[in-house]
C-alpha cells in the first residue's frame, strides 16, 4: 500500500474537519502551481491552542494531514506553531510518498500563518 | 473480504482464460523463432499466421496488411512519422484530444519540418468533419482522427472525415485502440487507410498491438532491422502476444454485439444512479455517441483522486481525469478541449466497464461513492478549486 493505515484513517474520518465561528487565528497556505490547499481556524486561551478546524481542498493526503496536524497541535502554545515543520506533519501521518510531501508543507504553512494570525490580533488588542 | 470492482476496463482488462490458453504452448513447446527454417520455426510462423488471419478475417481486409507491433503507441507512431517521411515534406491534420502517441509524435514532427493543424472539439468532444475539412491544403499529407477518447468515451465521426480525406486523396489513419473490437465499424465503409489498434484493451495480453494499412499506402518504417512484417516492422515476432491477439480478436467477434448492449445498459444505470444521489455532478462525453462501457463524470469543487482513493478503499478502481503530481496538478487535456470548466475537470473521475461487470457491482458503486463525495465536500472550502 501507498498510504500507511494511519493517513488512510484519517482521510477516512477526518477529524475536526469543518469551519469555526469567530476563530481566534485562520491561516490558509496554497501549493504553488498546484490546486491543493488547506486552512485553518484556531481558538486560543492563555496562548494555548483549544480548538482546531480546518478546511482542504487536494488529494488524500492532504485531507490526511490536516485531520492529523489538527490533532497534534491542540493544547500546543501558539507560539510554538510559528515553527512547526512540514516533517512533523508528515511524521502525523506516518510519511508520504515523494510526490506527495506538498501535502505536509500545505498544512505545515497553513498553520503557521493562523499561529501567526492569531498573535497579530491579540497584539493588535494589548 | 472486501468486495473488488474493476471499472478501469479502458486502461487495461485481464487476458480472458481461452486467450490464455491458447498462448500457453507458445512460451514451451513452441517456442521457435518464426522466421528459422526448420520445424521448431514453422510451429511458431504458422501460430503468427493464424493469428493475422483471425484477426484480417474480423476486418475484412487481406491479411498481408496487417502488421503486428509492440503496442498502440508504436503502432501511432508509424502511422505518423511513416506517413509524414513516405512523403518527405507536408501537413498533417489532428485532433487536441488524440492519445499522447499520436500528440506527441506530430509535436516531433512539428520540430523535424512539418507543419501540424490540431482541430479542437466540441462540449461533447466531438470533432466536427467541416472544422477538418477547413484544415485540408493543398500541401496535407495526411489526417489523424482518433475513433473515440479513451476518458470522455466520444466517439468521432470518422466515416464523414474519411469520405473527405478519401475525396482528396488524403491517407486517413485512425486510432481505434478504444474501439477496435468493442464497436462494430468497417474499415472500408469508413475510408480509412490505416488503422492503429490494440490486445490489451480487449482481454488480450500487453506488449502486442496491430497497425493496417491498405494496400497501396506508402508508409516509411520506423524500426530498421530484419525481413520481419514485409519489412515494414523489424524485430523478432511477440509470438505468444500475437497468438492471444489473435484468439482475443476471434473471440470478441463473438461476444462484442451482446456485450455492447448490456454494457451500454450498465454504463447508464450508473450514471443514472449516481446522478439521484450526489449533486453537483454531471456526464462527461457525448450523451448517446459514446463506447457501450465509458462513464465519465465530474463532482464540481471535489479533487479526483481523492474519491479514486475513497473508492479504492472500498475494493473499487476507477481513474483520476485529473492528475495531481508533485508541483503542479493537471487537469485533463481532454475535459480541457471540450471547455469543461475548472472546479468540474478536476473532479472528473471514470468509470470504464467491461466483460466483468455485473449489476451489483454498479449497484455496490452507486451505494458507494454518495459518502464519499459528501465527506469529501464537507472538508472542501467552498469554490476553492
Amino acid at each position: 500500500m501507498r498510504y500507511s493505515p494511519t493517513l488512510l484513517d484519517h482521510f477516512l474520518n477526518p477529524r475536526n474537519a469543518g469551519l469555526m465561528r469567530e476563530p481566534d487565528g485562520t491561516g490558509v497556505d496554497e501549493y504553488e502551481g498546484c490546486g491543493d490547499l488547506a486552512r485553518f481556524f484556531l481558538r486560543v486561551r492563555d496562548g494555548r491552542v483549544t480548538e482546531v478546524r480546518f478546511q482542504t481542498y487536494g488529494c488524500g493526503p492532504t485531507i490526511a494531514a490536516a485531520s492529523a496536524a489538527s490533532e497534534k497541535v491542540v493544547d500546543r502554545p501558539v507560539e510554538e506553531l510559528l515553527n512547526l515543520k512540514a516533517q512533523e506533519v508528515e511524521d502525523a501521518v506516518e510519511g508520504l510518498p515523494e510526490d506527495r510531501k506538498h501535502a505536509a508543507d500545505v498544512v505545515a504553512g497553513a498553520l503557521r500563518a493562523a499561529a501567526l494570525d492569531a498573535l497579530r490580533r491579540r497584539e493588535g488588542e494589548a | 473480504m472486501t468486495r473488488r470492482v474493476y471499472l478501469d476496463h479502458n486502461a487495461s482488462t485481464p487476458v480472458h482464460p481461452d486467450v490464455v490458453a491458447e498462448m500457453l504452448p507458445y512460451f514451451g513447446e513452441r517456442f521457435g523463432n518464426p522466421s528459422s527454417v526448420h520445424g521448431f520455426g514453422r510451429e511458431a510462423r504458422a501460430g503468427v499466421d493464424l493469428a493475422r488471419e483471425r484477426i484480417a478475417r474480423f476486418m475484412k481486409v487481406p491479411a498481408d496488411e496487417v502488421v503486428f507491433t509492440s503496442g498502440g503507441t508504436e503502432s501511432d507512431n508509424m502511422a505518423l512519422k511513416g506517413l509524414a517521411f513516405a512523403r518527405g515534406k507536408g501537413h498533417l491534420i489532428t485532433s487536441r484530444i488524440e492519445h499522447h502517441a499520436v500528440l506527441r509524435a506530430a509535436q516531433w514532427l512539428e520540430t523535424q519540418g512539418f507543419t501540424v493543424t490540431y482541430v479542437g472539439v466540441d462540449e461533447h468532444g466531438m470533432v466536427d468533419p467541416d472544422e477538418v475539412k477547413r484544415a485540408i491544403r493543398p500541401d496535407t499529407i495526411g489526417i489523424s482522427i482518433m475513433h473515440a477518447n479513451s476518458e470522455a468515451g466520444t466517439i468521432q465521426p470518422v466515416a464523414a472525415i474519411g469520405a473527405l480525406a478519401r475525396e482528396r486523396g488524403i491517407p486517413f489513419h485512425v486510432d481505434a485502440v478504444q474501439t477496435f473490437g468493442k464497436l462494430d465499424f468497417d474499415v472500408n465503409a469508413c475510408g480509412i487507410d490505416l488503422l492503429s489498434f490494440s490486445a490489451h484493451k480487449i482481454y488480450g495480453p500487453k506488449g502486442v498491438a496491430g497497425f493496417w494499412i491498405r494496400k497501396g499506402i506508402k508508409v516509411q518504417a520506423v524500426q530498421h532491422g530484419g525481413e520481419h512484417e514485409r519489412r515494414r516492422r523489424a524485430g523478432t515476432e511477440n509470438v505468444p502476444a500475437i497468438v492471444g491477439f489473435g484468439k482475443a480478436v476471434e473471440i470478441r467477434g463473438r461476444d462484442m454485439k451482446a456485450e455492447h448492449e448490456r454494457l451500454t445498459g450498465l454504463r447508464d444505470r450508473l450514471w443514472e444512479g449516481i446522478r439521484a444521489r450526489v449533486p453537483d455532478v454531471r456526464l462527461n462525453g457525448h450523451p448517446t455517441e459514446r463506447l457501450p462501457g465509458t462513464a465519465n463524470l465530474s463532482y464540481r469543487g471535489v479533487e479526483s483522486e481523492s474519491i479514486v482513493l475513497g473508492l479504492d478503499l472500498k475494493g473499487i478502481g476507477v481513474s483520476a481525469g485529473s492528475a495531481c503530481t508533485a508541483g503542479s496538478v493537471e487537469p485533463s487535456y481532454v475535459l480541457v478541449a471540450m471547455g469543461l470548466p475548472l472546479d468540474w475537470a478536476m473532479g472528473a473521475v471514470r468509470h470504464s466497464l467491461g466483460r466483468s461487470t455485473t449489476v451489483e457491482d454498479i449497484d455496490y458503486v452507486i451505494e458507494s461513492v454518495e459518502p464519499i463525495v459528501r465527506k469529501l465536500r464537507a472538508a472542501m472550502p467552498v469554490g476553492a478549486a
